[in-house]
Formats: structure tokens, sequence, C-alpha cells
């Protein structure tokens, strides 16, 4: 089986760079891809229990989707979601503060798994 | 052209966009049984190219595609 992994960089301040890691995760699961997001840096803010319901991931006519669809969708599709320790600190954020399906990985686990991957892909 | 084969389920994607056609169709495939044929419809301007992709990494063969429109039909073969 392939394997691609996704690093999520972006977090609540930038809406528009929300999604699109989060829907390419969801299309490469769907071609029987195994398939990770790594969210970093400002990433882990869009896991905050309660944020994807708000956050609207914007459309240029306006009518723009809440976020929790497209992590909805990815996990039912089978994507693996995963944080490391020193992103939550920069925010302030613990692991009971974020969503229940995200797992807690360290860099050397994250470092592993791109080696093992056919391809890394960074937003 | 080819006559269209049968088809024994039909998914109705259009007007959906990328990525949902594809989500849709493969989470479609996942309960069909194999050899079955679905008759995919699909409005996305990427849909070609897309369930291209789709089928080789997959491995469910595209064994007719016709294109009416803006409406694209593929009809995909459960491996």
């Amino acid at each position: 089986m392939s394997s691609i992994v996704y690093v999520h960089s972006g977090g609540v301040n930038n809406p528009e760079r929300s999604a699109t890691p989060i829907y390419l995760a969801t299309t490469a699961a769907a071609m029987d891809v195994e398939v990770g997001i790594y969210f970093t840096v400002n990433g882990p803010t869009l896991l905050k229990k309660g944020v994807a319901e708000t956050l609207i991931v914007p459309k240029y006519d306006g009518h723009g989707a809440p976020l929790r669809r497209f992590i909805d969708q990815a996990l039912d599709m089978g994507v693996k979601f995963y944080v490391c320790q020193p992103s939550l600190d920069l925010h302030g954020l613990t692991r009971d503060d974020l969503i229940d399906e995200v797992q807690m990985i360290g860099g050397a686990a994250f470092n592993d798994m791109c080696l093992e991957a056919d391809a890394v892909i960074s937003f | 052209m080819a006559d269209a084969p049968t088809h024994d389920q039909v998914l109705d994607a259009k007007g959906l966009l990328c990525p949902m056609p594809i989500v849709k169709l493969a989470k479609f495939m996942r309960e069909m049984t194999p050899a079955q044929v679905v008759l995919l419809e699909a409005t996305d301007p990427g849909a070609i190219p897309d369930v291209a992709a789709w089928s080789r990494n997959t491995k469910n063969p595209v064994i007719h595609q016709e294109t009416e429109g803006k409406v694209m039909r593929f009809w995909i073969q459960k491996a």
C-alpha cells in the first residue's frame, strides 16, 4: 500500500489555508493510500474542541462550509491525525483540549513516518 | 463508439465538486461485490483525470466512458 504524509502548519488565523490539506488527504484515502496529516506550528489550533464547528472555510460566493465537515470526511475515510507536544505548547493547548481522534507523536515518530512514506507534502 | 456495457448500480455525483465524486465513489465501491459494474455520472471538470488516477491506484478498471455536454459517465468494474 502506498502512503502519504501531509504536513499542515496553517491555523485558525488563515481559514483559507485550513481545508486544502484535509481535502487532499481525504482524496488520497479514497485512492486506497495510507494517509496521515501531521498538524504542526499553527495546525493544532484547528483541532481544538469546538473550533472547527465555527471556522468557516471561505468561498468566493460567501457560501463556505464549516471546517468540521471536512475533518469528519477525512476521519470517515480513515485519515489519521497527528500532533506533537511542542506545537501544542506554542498555543497553550493540551491533549485534552483537542478533538478525540488526534494521536500524539514525537519528532522521531514523525521523521520515521516520513522516511517510510512514498510522499511527504507540506502546507 | 462502442456501446455502453451493462451496469449493476448508478452513482449520481453530478453537481459535486472535488474531492467528493472520488470520495463517494470509493465508499460506494467498498459496498459492491467483485465484477459488479457501477455507472458513475459526474460534472466536476476534473473528473476524467481524477477517475483515471483513482482507477489506476485502486485497480478497479474503467471499462467504458462517455461525455455528453458537461456530464461525464464512467463504467467502473469492481476488481
